[in-house]
């Protein structure tokens, strides 16, 4: 069996100014909720399989934020938004390792790692 | 023991205390189910209120009272007036039972990462390798084992437990709760039991599966004493697993396979799915192992060999048990009466009882 997925010990509240995570494998991670919400996984927002999608920027609020965050089974997080949209699933392995904004992970991405 | 002709109150109180709700599973008296207690004379007369006015098991609760009132000393006479609850105690009573306060953030003590009930949920790849057979002996050893045992019947279109444990009959409803059948102290909900009949078809899109499943998490009272409910998934990967998967804050998985390399493959899926949403695989069952006429013939393996322990150590996860093939199993699963209640001691019978206590090991209750 593979080794258990990374889950978060810790999540941060909505009311702070960014999305704090703290993880079952020790690391930080940092979201902006704008960035975050831009990010959502959703088949509306990122297409699915057949057609892929890109959410529009555009029709994002600037001053989007998250309502509250729902756990979702053992696996993921969902958060309801001010701009009403709740249907994205952000999986653990997901925001760990794909979209954090630490300075180390964004320096990771920006060395193409 | 001197007769002691002053019976107080609080003494009626306490024996009744050992009375239970046969269906609530709670004491009649934590329900506040007691409305007024009289004693003149060494005579007790109790009245409590049932929950609704035609209540099936109303002797069983009268009966249980008089027994427990006539066992204290000094009684002379027992006299019970069974009254029924108004819409507004029933509500309380609801409350109550859903575990406190009305609060909009309350959810079933299973929705909680630090619920006391474990729960085991039995998936397969494919079907008809006998998962639902292995549900309902599973159930009955773990019953046999001292525990406490609910099952969910999650095969909304495939469902068998019912008719595997003889239970028919609709739940009873209290206001919005629905209270469980129970077979041998086993709970059990199925979409079977909402059903005008057994031949009836669900024919149910997506959205109505998972809106069923939860309320058979969230609205059936499955008691708070509840030890071990084991959810039987139709097979492969389809919504209702999803909905499992998105519901439970904790859902460890056994997956049953067939001898049958062919069969690995596809339960390895299953595993696959447990991995993505991160259900920890407990071990393989494997079903239909092989056949023994009888003690002294060689075993024939009928489905090949194998497929159990491959599945197994590709998954790095124990083989919990190979279950030979026998003709009672079936005969059981049609009559509703599981191999493990009528034959505990046939080779089938050992290895069900094996699995469920190295279950029981893995998962093991939590204190306090």
């Amino acid at each position: 069996m593979s080794p258990r997925m990374v889950t978060p010990v810790e999540i941060g509240s909505v009311v702070e100014p960014v999305l704090r995570i703290v993880w079952s494998d020790g690391h930080h991670s940092v979201y902006g909720w704008r960035s975050l919400r831009l990010h959502c996984p959703c088949a509306a927002c990122k297409g699915e399989w057949t057609v892929r999608r890109h959410l529009d920027p555009a029709s994002v609020p600037e001053n989007v934020r998250a309502l509250r965050i729902e756990r979702v089974g053992a696996y993921a997080l969902r958060p309801v938004w001010t701009d009403g949209h709740s249907t994205g699933i952000y999986t653990f392995p997901n925001l760990r390792h794909e979209i954090c904004e630490c300075d180390e992970c964004t320096a990771r991405r920006a060395a193409g790692g | 023991m001197t007769a002691n002709p002053q019976i107080s109150r609080e003494q009626v109180l306490a024996a009744l205390r050992d009375v239970q709700d046969p269906e609530l599973h709670k004491s009649i008296v934590e329900l506040d189910m007691v409305k007024d207690i009289q004693i003149r004379d060494g005579v007790v007369s109790v009245e409590a209120l049932l929950t609704i006015g035609g209540c099936p098991l109303r002797d069983t609760i009268q009966s249980s009272i008089e027994e427990q009132i006539r066992q204290l000393p000094g009684v002379r006479g027992v006299q019970v007036q069974l009254g029924v609850m108004t819409q507004e105690q029933r509500q309380t009573l609801i409350t109550k039972l859903r575990g406190g306060e009305v609060s909009p953030m309350h959810r079933s003590s299973f929705l909680t990462a630090d619920s006391p009930t474990r729960i085991i949920v039995v998936a397969s790849g494919k079907g008809g390798v006998g998962k639902s057979t292995v549900t309902v002996n599973l159930a009955v050893a773990l019953r046999r084992l001292g525990h406490r045992v609910g099952i969910i019947d999650a095969d909304v279109y495939g469902f068998s437990i019912p008719r595997m444990l003889g239970l028919t009959g609709q739940p009873t409803m209290v206001d919005q709760m629905i209270i469980p059948l129970e077979k041998d102290g086993i709970r059990v909900m199925s979409i079977g039991f909402l059903l005008p009949n057994e031949g009836e078809a669900v024919i149910w899109r997506g959205p109505m599966l998972h809106k069923t499943l939860t309320t058979f998490i969230g609205e059936v009272h499955w008691g708070d004493d509840l030890e071990y409910l084991l959810i039987d998934l139709p097979p492969g990967t389809g919504d209702v697993s999803i909905t499992i998967a998105q519901t439970l804050p904790q859902a460890p998985m056994v997956i049953v396979t067939t001898p049958q390399l062919a069969a690995v493959n596809v339960a390895q899926r299953a595993a696959r799915m447990a991995e993505k949403v991160n259900m920890e695989v407990l071990g393989i069952i494997e079903n239909m192992s092989w056949f023994q006429a009888s003690p002294a013939d060689p075993p024939v393996y009928i489905f090949g060999r194998g497929g159990g322990l491959r599945l197994a150590e590709l998954l790095g996860v124990p083989l919990l048990g190979e279950i030979p093939l026998d003709p009672a199993i079936r005969e059981g699963s049609d009559t509703g009466e599981p191999i493990v209640t009528s034959h505990p001691d046939s080779p089938a019978g050992r290895v069900f009882r094996q699995v469920a206590a190295r279950l029981v090991e893995r998962l093991p209750m939590k204190v306090g």
